[in-house]
């Protein structure tokens, strides 16, 4: 099953009318590739190109237009990649295959609304609450960094984030933060807390720290209790 | 500066309209914390909530009781010593102390509390 991390990248460069038992040969490899469960292939018709036959192929020229090259992506764990490769490599018969190493960052699939009435679900456990305390006037490349925070927060996987502001505190920056009707300040102390297991929250602490000018980090031990509404489809 | 140490948390659980001395008793916390030389405190208006009294503390148009919690974190003996003189001045209040990790950064000022 590909999720993110190292996977591999493999992409087939093809003539368009090539033929495999009697279908394109594109439609052939797209085929195998779906009956094998590779999480997804993309084929791609391209505009113009050239290859082992130093024949340029393009659309202007009517005679030329036939070779079209196509470009089949797909990106799969290493295991699976060599699962496929003796077969892709008996079927191509005139063309390229190409395997890289990549990076999944995302990978995501959109669930279905889970119904109202679901049952749901208890998870308990030990966990770390990791607080962080900043002002609101912070900044992280232009952008407030209790943003920037949960932003990457949510790129790592952790649970969850919750951001609040208060009404007054002093703290690392020595002055006193404070907002009343007539004087609205826009440097209000800022808390952001994060409930996570301890190698998540030890990973969450590491990346806000890199981005935290002034502040203090807080990690305590705590036990909790996380309701999760079951989803109709089943989990992935 | 990074500075790693263990420390307590205090969080101190009280209503917007409780007063010390005519002023807000918040506002009063923090400033005990200035005087006290605490390393930070910062109060946090909730939403909701009920507590000694259980009368439900919401915002209305006009009267706002909505709940006020004092969140202080520093090392275990200034935090005793807090604990001592907010007791003075509260009322009803609930103090709650968790144990903590906590880092302290400080990259772009030098503090010139020594």
């Amino acid at each position: 099953m590909l999720s993110s991390g190292p996977a591999k990248k493999v992409t087939i460069f093809i003539n368009e009318d090539t033929q495999h038992h009697l279908t394109a040969l594109h439609d052939s490899i797209l085929t195998f590739l779906l009956h094998k469960g590779v999480a997804g292939a993309t084929s791609t018709r391209a505009y113009a190109g050239f290859g082992s036959h130093r024949l340029l192929h393009t659309p202007k020229i009517e005679v030329l237009a036939e070779h079209l090259p196509v470009r089949i992506e797909f990106i799969e764990t290493a295991a699976k990649v060599d699962e496929v490769l003796p077969t892709l490599y008996e079927m191509v018969s005139d063309g390229l295959i190409e395997v890289q190493d990549t990076t999944v960052v995302k990978l995501a699939r959109k669930q279905a609304k889970p119904e109202a009435g679901a049952p749901h679900e208890r998870k308990a456990g030990a966990a770390k609450l990791l607080r962080v305390f900043l002002g609101e006037n912070d900044r992280w490349h232009e952008e407030p960094l209790y943003d920037a925070i949960v932003k990457k927060l949510l790129m790592m996987d952790i649970a969850g984030a919750t951001v609040y502001r208060g009404i007054l505190g002093y703290g690392a920056k020595g002055h006193e933060h404070k907002a009343s009707f007539l004087h609205p300040m826009r440097d209000l102390p800022v808390m952001v807390s994060v409930i996570d297991t301890p190698e998540k929250v030890a990973a969450a602490a590491e990346a806000i720290e890199a981005m935290l000018q002034d502040g203090l980090i807080v990690i305590s031990d705590a036990e909790f209790v996380r309701l999760v509404r079951a989803s109709r489809g089943t989990e992935a | 500066m990074r500075e790693a140490f263990p420390a307590r948390m205090l969080q101190i659980h009280i209503g917007e309209r409780d007063r010390y001395q005519g002023k807000p008793l918040y506002e009063a916390i923090v400033a005990r914390c200035r005087e006290m030389k605490i390393a930070g405190a910062t109060v946090f208006r909730g939403v909701e909530g009920y507590g000694e009294t259980a009368q439900v503390h919401r915002a209305h148009l006009a009267r706002h009781e909505q709940p006020i919690v004092v969140t202080i974190v520093d090392t275990a003996e200034n935090v005793a010593r807090l604990m001592a003189a907010v007791e003075d001045m509260v009322d009803t209040a609930a103090l709650a102390v968790s144990q903590v990790e906590a880092v302290r950064l400080q990259k772009t000022l030098t503090s010139d509390k020594g």
